[in-house]
């Protein structure tokens, strides 16, 4: 295991997720633009000082009929030609792949300020054919070809499994739908922070919270967001060096505590096989979410102020809730019905809104969560701050729990 | 200066300081009292719709539901008419929303009622669009002007979450400071504070702008208007559309209050074009008579000729060569906006001027009214962005320059904002649009 993380982040920005690009009649590259410019203005970066980028994106080949990303860069400003650039793809978790990917290189020493950038339009489409494009993150030939809106399926599935091994009330679904939705109208970024929404709508059976697979119903689910987030990521010369000079301490720039990265097998019914003698659903998500605090020094969850986590549906947050060892496995709903998770609690979870709240840009949203951590450790966060946080933990998923990142971010 | 705004702790306090329960509606079944009925039911656990009779009343809470498609608004409801029920359900409400028709002696009548029914401390509050918040609660108890506030929320709330807050002389301080905290945090609203002025401060610069593009639509027609004042300039929305929509009558009250009542610099640019007064007693009113300036028959665009009042196929009419919108567009939709208004400026011919004037307009009348209707340039680009969906002035300045912004306005001979004189000359500041978490650039729509 690697020593200390010396990778520092020194702010960033995001695009509204409640904007709809298409309805601007905006190119992709329009995305990509205004969330670099923004983060170069809101961290007061000199272009020229960006030494490379990566890019996080899912599948601007299908939505926009565009590959090629990390290019798109250089579009941006004219100090950017001829950077090293380079795109990454790993479904919902390409943002954090990107982070991943830069960081390693400023631990290698080859670069000390390096660009992330997570981007995906997706309102280019219908929700059907989105919902076709979504499957690509399955083993589309297996699990999604023919079936319509396939994820929500999966991780109606997940639900299920919770239910058959330790009983699940679906009431507690609703309440995190619920809390996130809350959160969101405290995000000026937020999609959903107009939305109409209570714990009544997010349990309600009727037309308007249709089941969309199995036990998954519209308020159950992560949104269809065009966004994207920019954050910089540098070394420790480098850091020292933009603390100095924005009349700060090193110690007050975030920091990657940890990180940890696992793949599982794609098929979600060869993840399920492989954990029938595991107290944990899905235990290579638990060994990210552990192996990101044992690098970050952190002995366990007491040590995390907040999680900022990839709730693609209320099931995937009720797993998160006891990978992160919040609750005993299976034990998850302890965690609602204590009131923990609200912004107030014992352990905040998607103080953002998330991705049911926030939005879902599927590229962007590794790089959104580290983004907030950002926020949130250094007290940025305006009305959904919590109060006082010095930690903070991502975990951001691809497919149904195949590819796991998860960060510690603090000061 | 404007007031700072407060701190994340400083409003919860806030929030935990007070408690609203219980809501009562007044005038629930016209299209801003349902609609802000609808949005009171996601925060408060009781909400009652009253209207004249308790049919009416349900009639709202159908629409309510249909609106913000949920059933659950009903099991936060209940219904009630004035006769009926007005004194108990007020007597039991923690805040009165009054929602009737926009007339000042229809409002007053009905806060004589509330007056008598009401709890000491339950706050009143008025969705009026224009009416005096001092004058709709003159000749009230103390603790009336008190608890006395307007709460004006732009039509659908649950789409548009720019929202104006207007204290009267009396209106409690700490109660201003409560519901703007409740109604951004727990309702999503974006909170302007505004002074009790005609209009206030949205409909004030907005209607100046909109009459202003349909006295042009006497000169240049309403397809050419509306494609010269497009999206282009800085609205999803165009313009005559706009007032369609809203309803010729609603922009004839507006307007005819503001020219009435004010006498500023852009005093002809509120006066109601003489044609619409014609047409309109002819009845025609916008989309709810089936047309304005625009009309469908079937699929084909209809546009009105103006000096006939006979529509004509939109398909049917010669516009000339308008190149540079396109160009303008096709710079947007790669987020180049500062190139992109470069090229609007630099633009040749009479549409182009047009529009320029038009712009030039806006950004000079919302300029001047600092420190009548609002504190600051910020409160009026707030709610122009987030209650009208435009690009507000101060964004416009920003992407073209404080001194391409200068020349501009003097090009259309207005006078030209001190302060963007002064910004001209030293250069700064860098930004006179100061919300962070607004992205400029989905006010630039590409087309």
């Amino acid at each position: 295991m690697a020593a200390d993380s010396e990778v520092y982040v020194l702010g960033g920005y995001q695009t509204d997720f409640g904007r709809n690009w298409s309805k601007e009649n905006k190119h992709f590259s329009a995305l990509m633009r205004e969330v670099v410019l923004g983060a170069l203005e809101r961290t007061d970066i000199a272009p020229e000082e960006v030494e490379s980028a990566h890019v996080g994106n899912f599948a601007a080949e299908l939505y926009c009929m565009q590959g090629h990303l990390g290019a798109f860069f250089t579009e941006v400003h004219p100090a950017f030609s001829g950077l090293p650039t380079g795109r990454h793809e790993a479904a919902c978790a390409s943002g954090s792949i990107a982070l991943l990917a830069a960081s390693a290189e400023i631990e290698a020493g080859r670069y000390d300020l390096q660009a992330v950038v997570g981007v995906e339009q997706m309102k280019t489409v219908s929700a059907a054919e989105g919902g076709a494009f979504l499957g690509t993150a399955a083993w589309y030939s297996e699990e999604a070809d023919g079936i319509d809106f396939p994820f929500p399926k999966l991780f109606g599935r997940l639900g299920d499994e919770y239910d058959a091994r330790y009983g699940l009330d679906d009431e507690y679904l609703a309440e995190i739908s619920k809390i996130n939705y809350a959160n969101a109208k405290l995000n000026p970024n937020a999609q959903t922070r107009t939305w109409y929404m209570n714990k009544d709508h997010a349990l309600c059976r009727s037309d308007d919270n249709p089941a969309v697979g199995g036990r998954i119903r519209i308020a159950d689910c992560s949104q269809v967001t065009d966004g994207a987030v920019c954050v910089f990521l540098a070394s420790r010369a480098y850091a020292e060096k933009y603390a100095r000079g924005m009349g700060k301490r090193l110690e007050d720039i975030p920091r990657i505590k940890g990180w940890g990265h696992n793949t599982a097998r794609l098929r979600f019914s060869d993840k399920v096989a492989e954990s029938l003698e595991n107290e944990y659903v899905l235990p290579h998500v638990r060994s990210t979410i552990t192996s990101a605090m044992k690098r970050a020094g952190i002995a366990d969850v007491n040590g995390i102020d907040a999680i900022e986590t990839h709730d693609c549906f209320t099931t995937s947050e009720y797993m998160a809730i006891d990978h992160f060892g919040i609750t005993a496995p299976g034990e998850s709903w302890k965690a609602v019905e204590a009131g923990w998770l609200e912004i107030d609690g014992k352990h905040p979870i998607n103080p953002s809104g998330g991705l049911i709240g926030a939005g879902h840009p599927v590229g962007a949203t590794g790089v959104r969560q580290l983004l907030d951590g950002c926020l949130q450790v250094t007290g940025q966060a305006g009305d959904y701050q919590v109060e006082g946080a010095k930690n903070v933990q991502t975990l951001n998923i691809g497919g149904s729990g195949t590819t796991s990142v998860s960060f510690v971010i603090g000061v | 200066m404007s007031r700072l705004p407060p701190s994340t702790a400083q409003v919860r306090r806030l929030l935990a300081s007070r408690e609203i329960r219980h809501v009562v509606v007044l005038g629930a079944n016209g299209t801003m009292g349902y609609g802000s009925a609808a949005l009171f039911t996601q925060a408060v656990p009781r909400v009652t719709f009253l209207a004249r009779t308790k049919a009416k009343a349900e009639e709202g809470l159908a629409a309510a539901i249909k609106q913000v498609r949920s059933p659950t608004v009903a099991s936060r409801a209940d219904v009630g008419s004035y006769e009926a029920d007005l004194e108990r359900t007020v007597g039991e409400a923690d805040l009165v929303f009054e929602a009737l028709t926009e007339d000042l002696a229809i409002k007053r009548a009905m806060f004589d009622r509330v007056e008598k029914a009401r709890r000491d401390d339950a706050a009143v509050a008025t969705v009026t669009s224009g009416l005096s918040i001092n004058e709709l609660c003159e000749g009230r108890s103390d603790s009336f002007r008190k608890n006395f506030l307007g709460l004006h929320f732009f039509n659908p709330p649950n789409v548009i979450v720019g929202t104006e807050l207007i204290a009267g002389r009396d209106t409690d301080p700490d109660l201003l400071d409560f519901i703007e905290a409740f109604a951004r945090l727990r309702l999503g609203r974006e909170m302007v504070r505004t002074a009790d002025t005609p209009a206030f401060a949205g409909n004030r610069v907005g209607f100046k702008v909109l009459n202003e593009c349909a006295q042009l639509a006497e000169e240049l027609g309403p397809v050419l208007v509306d494609r010269v004042v497009g999206p282009y300039t800085g609205r999803a929305l165009t313009p005559l559309s706009t007032i369609d929509l809203v309803g010729w009558d609603i922009h004839r009250a507006i307007v005819d209050n503001v020219y009435e009542s004010t006498a500023d610099e852009a005093h002809d640019t509120q006066r109601l074009p003489a044609y619409m007064a014609k047409l309109m007693q002819k009845g025609v009113l916008g989309n709810k008579t089936g047309g304005g300036f625009f009309k469908r028959d079937g699929k084909t665009k209809l546009a009105l000729d103006i000096a006939s009042g006979d529509y004509r196929p939109v398909s049917e009419i010669a516009l000339p060569d308008l190149g540079y919108v396109d160009d303008v567009a096709s710079l947007y939709a790669q987020g180049r906006y500062e190139e992109g208004m470069q090229v609007f400026l630099a633009a040749e011919g009479r549409e182009a001027e047009a529009a320029r004037q038009v712009v030039a307009g806006y950004i000079a009348y919302a300029f001047h009214r600092v420190g009548e209707v609002a504190e600051s340039i910020n409160d009026i680009d707030r709610i122009m962005g987030m209650g009208f969906n435009w690009a507000p002035p101060s964004v416009l300045v920003d992407t073209m320059g404080a001194r391409a912004a200068v020349e501009l306005i003097e090009k259309a001979e207005l006078s030209v904002p001190e302060v963007l004189v002064a910004a001209a000359k030293s250069g700064g500041p860098r930004r006179f649009f100061e919300h962070p978490h607004i992205n400029v650039g989905r006010f630039f729509v590409a087309g």
